[in-house]
């Protein structure tokens, strides 16, 4: 076996009648920043969900850092971050109080926990506020946090659903250059899903996702070559024939 | 099961009781309330009076009350834990179903014992009803299996009512129901047959009840005692506990449990 970090095989799921992920085969490797592009009901956060475990697939099968998403649920879920498209952190508590449940929820004793959550803080530029309710942080700052919670135990996999959506301009260019730092210093798997192409492009890897199913998959290069166009836009309605920026549910 | 995600789940939940200053207060204040006005009333057509004074008859009914509001309704926060998105994270921890349910149930019993146990040491002077220790004991045994029992009923109704707009019907078709069928403010066998037979299906009716034993085992034989056998009232509370534990830990894990949330805010 390959030393995929993410391997999905057929991978599918119905909500009733609604199709939300066709049919997806896809490899991700050790330390790639891949990029899952697609418009709002593309299947991006379904896809997500199915790697972290929290649903259950209607087809086919994905392993996740080795493990098998349905049968070792507990590993699968112990070797990744997530970070929801939703903030989910807890509003009433301080930064630091987040922090640490998160650390208790995924059994770091305390001398473990105390200097990591230390070194995130500084990481994340949140030390200032380490005592303020999250309540009183700004949009951007949230994220930062919510995605340092998502890096607290060290995971293998990070899933990152659309961490800047909702973020204005300036908070989602600094999100983004903290994203590419922790990367460079880490070697991280990042699973990334966005619908903007600007997101993509710096991505070693990019899958198109378009109504449940997979357009293309390639390099942002190769992409472009393939179809013969200049941009990851251009690749979209080349690969799907229609726009990206309009939504493609009916 | 992991030890340190019960304890964080049980921390966040006093962090976040202590933070809610007015619940604290309402928590505090309720049940004297109840004291003062429902007893008032309720005295003036109680039967017993020649028997036992109708306040401190109230007593055992009015810490269950304190048990109610403080265990279910902590239980129930799951629902805007839900909301607020927490819920997702927690599920996503590597930790079993089971040991977010029994989390947030201890969580909820320890809410409900701390605020029974203030609030009975201000009620037993002020009604002047001196068990001993023995009944003391019992007492406190009480007023945990109910928290436990209560709390892990309310997270199995967190886990089942969609959103918080169902509270109110859960208030209204749950909580006043309970509250009334549980001997509460009046002895049971007062009730007409279909009634009690319902009592045996309401926690708080054991709670209560045990509460009774604990606290009126004087006025027994005058019938203003406890109802029940005190086996019985044990083993209805513990019953109600484990499957009330076992169901929600089931439903927690429900995909709309996680997905639904996320789903609805982008309508
Ligand atoms: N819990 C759910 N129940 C029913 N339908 C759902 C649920 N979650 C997602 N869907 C549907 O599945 C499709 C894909 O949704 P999603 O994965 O959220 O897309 P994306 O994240 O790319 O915007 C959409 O049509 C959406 O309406
Ligand atoms: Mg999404």
């Amino acid at each position: 076996m390959t030393a995929a970090a993410i391997e999905a095989r057929g991978l599918g799921k119905d909500f009733g009648s609604i199709r939300a992920l066709d049919h997806l085969d896809l490899e991700v490797r050790e330390g790639e920043f891949f990029g899952f592009l697609g418009p709002n009901g593309a299947g991006k956060t379904t896809t997500v969900h199915l790697l972290a475990t929290l649903l259950r697939p209607t087809r086919g099968a994905a392993r996740v850092a080795g493990y098998d998403v349905v049968r070792d649920d507990l590993q699968t879920r112990r070797s990744i971050g997530l970070v929801f498209q939703e903030t989910t952190l807890d509003r009433d508590l301080t930064v630091e109080e987040n922090l640490r449940f998160a650390a208790r929820l995924w059994n770091l004793p305390g001398r473990v926990a105390a200097p990591r959550i230390a070194e995130l803080l500084g990481q994340f530029g949140l030390l200032e506020r380490r005592r303020d309710r999250v309540r009183a942080l700004a949009g951007g700052m949230r994220r930062a946090l919510d995605i340092a919670r998502g890096m607290l135990h060290e995971p293998r996999v990070l899933f990152l659903d659309e961490p800047t959506a909702g973020l204005d301009p300036r908070a989602r260019r600094s999100l983004w250059e903290l994203l590419q730092r922790l990367r460079a210093a880490s070697g991280l798997t990042v699973f990334l899903t966005t619908h903007y192409v600007e997101e993509a492009e710096p991505c070693d890897r990019v899958a198109v996702l378009d109504r449940g199913r997979l357009a293309a998959l390639g390099t942002p290069a190769e992409l472009k070559r393939a179809a013969g166009v200049q941009s990851l836009e251009d690749v979209f309605l080349a690969r799907t024939g229609h726009p990206l920026a309009e939504p493609s549910a009916a | 099961m992991s030890r340190r995600a019960v304890c964080g789940i049980v921390a966040r939940e006093l962090i976040r009781f202590q933070r809610q200053r007015g619940r604290v207060l309402a928590s505090l204040v309720r049940p004297f309330v109840w004291l003062i006005f429902a007893g008032a009333g309720f005295a003036t057509v109680f039967t017993g009076a020649g028997e036992i004074d109708y306040r401190r008859y109230m007593a055992p009914g009015l810490l269950g009350m304190v048990v109610m509001f403080g265990s279910l309704l902590a239980a129930l926060s799951t629902v805007t834990d839900r909301d607020a998105g927490v819920l997702r994270m927690v599920l996503v921890a590597p930790i079993r179903r089971s040991t977010i349910a029994l989390g947030k149930t201890l969580g909820a019993t320890l809410l409900g014992t701390t605020q029974a146990v203030m609030v009975g040491t201000i009620l037993l002077s002020l009604v002047r009803l001196w068990p001993g220790p023995a009944g003391l004991l019992l007492a406190f045994v009480a007023i945990v299996l109910s928290s436990l029992a209560l709390g892990a009923l309310g997270l199995l109704l967190a886990a089942t009512i969609r959103s918080i707009e169902n509270f109110a019907g859960v208030m209204n078709f749950v909580v006043f129901p309970m509250l009334f069928l549980s001997g509460a403010l009046y002895p049971v066998r007062r009730l007409g047959p279909a009634l009690h037979a319902v009592v045996y299906l309401n926690p708080l009716a054991y709670g209560v009840d045990l509460l009774k034993h604990a606290l009126l085992a004087g006025w027994t034989s005058a019938g203003y005692g406890g109802e029940m056998p005190v086996a019985l009232d044990v083993a209805g509370l513990a019953a109600f506990a484990v499957a009330g534990l076992l169901a929600a830990a089931r439903l927690l894990g429900r995909e709309e449990g996680v997905t639904r949330a996320a789903f609805r805010e982008r309508d």
